[in-house]
């Protein structure tokens, strides 16, 4: 499989599949952290879009040096959320991203219960509840981190922020959203 | 070392991803032991961190690959059929989607009602291309003999705000005499208010006469038309 890389410099040279395979790659990665942002399908789906819609306009812009690409596109997508997130607010409809049909999102594995798979259903849809009281930018923090898995300096780079801040936020995210757990009643085993 | 909770809460994240030092890890352990309040902490909020990362990754859409890819590179003859017939069946799928098709739906069904012939009440004979024309012309005529009617009720109406509005104000003790009569209302022009058929009141002699036109009229278009 070809570095993210080396697909980047491809499709810079008008290669239609490279493009391809690097959509193929990320899409799910993009469409998750918009979906855990916004809770909302329909919202994710064209956020999503819209990404990819950037970064192929911008592609030129992506230097290797600077960081992985992975990096550079979750900045982008951070940028179109934030984005998004202001246009909501002025439009007095940011309290309402709650989604009206949780996500089936668990792991099909063969070993899996059909009670485990509802119990993760449930908790899933629980905790974008949650994160939807989170502020803004405790979300992201908590989402780039704990769902998204990356790295702190990485979180940094998104954010544009120092590693202070983005521990700060990181923390004082992970203790809010436990404590909203826990007033909506629910304790993760 | 002397540790206390604000420690706890503020090196709560470094605790949980490892990132603490042995001595300082040793020491938060100890205080959470001993602090209730602390221990519940750590541990409500390890189960949390837990719980998020072993949630699966969202899964997207089976289209949004392909709509992606349309916006981006354009149309591809290479696109299976099935696949762009997934993506149009899995949008039209959509909330917005199903809420658009509803009002539209709640539309056509107010329209239908309100200008639909009742179905049963319908017989064989009226099916018949003379009785259709014949029925179509009839509610023709009468919606317009209704409009007229409406029109001139407005019109009525109207003319009734305006005497009442050109009538001067009664006077405090009126003096005898025709002229300062409060109730006699003079017509602004005599040559306009000649007498009519029909014409009972003399104050409202036009109004009388142009609702008693009306109505007739009305209800000619109405008898011709039944």
């Amino acid at each position: 499989m070809e570095p993210d890389a080396q697909l980047v410099q491809l499709c810079l040279r008008g290669d239609g599949p490279a493009w391809e395979e690097l959509v193929r790659r990320h899409a799910r990665r993009v469409y998750g952290l918009c979906y855990r942002f916004t809770g909302n399908r329909a919202s994710a789906e064209d956020l999503s879009q819209e990404v990819f819609l950037r970064v192929y306009r911008t592609l030129a812009s992506y230097q290797s040096g600077q960081g992985a690409f992975s990096t550079w596109l979750t900045s982008v997508s951070r940028n179109l959320l934030i984005d998004h997130y202001r246009r909501m607010r002025r439009d007095r409809l940011t309290d309402s991203i709650e989604d009206a049909m949780p996500h089936l999102e668990a792991k099909h594995s063969p070993g899996r219960t059909p009670e485990s798979l509802a119990q993760a259903s449930e908790l899933s849809a629980q905790l974008q509840q949650g994160l939807a009281r989170l502020s803004p930018e405790l979300r992201e923090a908590v989402i780039l981190r704990d769902l998204q898995g990356l790295e702190y300096n990485e979180i940094q780079v998104v954010l544009q922020v120092p590693e202070g801040t983005v521990k700060s936020r990181i923390n004082r995210g992970r203790i809010e959203l436990a404590r909203i757990l826990d007033q909506m009643g629910m304790r993760p085993a | 070392m002397d540790w206390n909770c604000a420690f706890t809460e503020e090196r709560l994240s470094d605790f949980l991803d490892g990132a603490l030092a042995p001595a300082e890890r040793a020491a938060l352990s100890a205080h959470a032991a001993q602090c209730e309040g602390c221990g519940q902490t750590v541990a409500r909020v390890g189960a949390m961190v837990r719980g998020l990362r072993e949630l699966a990754p969202v899964e997207e859409p089976p289209y949004l690959v392909a709509k992606i890819l349309r916006g981006t590179l354009g149309a591809r003859a290479s696109e299976r059929t099935w696949e762009r017939w997934l993506g149009w069946l899995l949008e039209i799928g959509q909330p917005r989607f199903a809420m658009g098709v509803a009002t539209v739906a709640v539309c056509l069904a107010i329209v239908l009602h309100v200008a639909a012939p009742r179905m049963k009440n319908v017989k064989a004979a009226d099916l018949h291309p003379v009785n259709v024309l014949r029925a179509t012309n009839r509610q023709a005529h009468l919606t317009y003999a209704r409009g007229v009617k409406f029109v001139n009720d407005l019109r009525v109406v109207y003319e009734i705000q305006s005497r009442f509005a050109s009538q001067p104000e009664p006077a405090a003790s009126p003096a005898p005499g025709p002229e300062s009569n409060p109730t006699t209302v003079e017509p602004r022009d005599r040559s306009q208010s000649r007498p009519r058929p029909g014409n009972r009141d003399s104050r409202f002699g036009d109004l009388v006469v142009t609702t008693s036109h009306s109505e007739r009229m009305s209800n000619t278009w109405t008898r011709s038309l039944s």
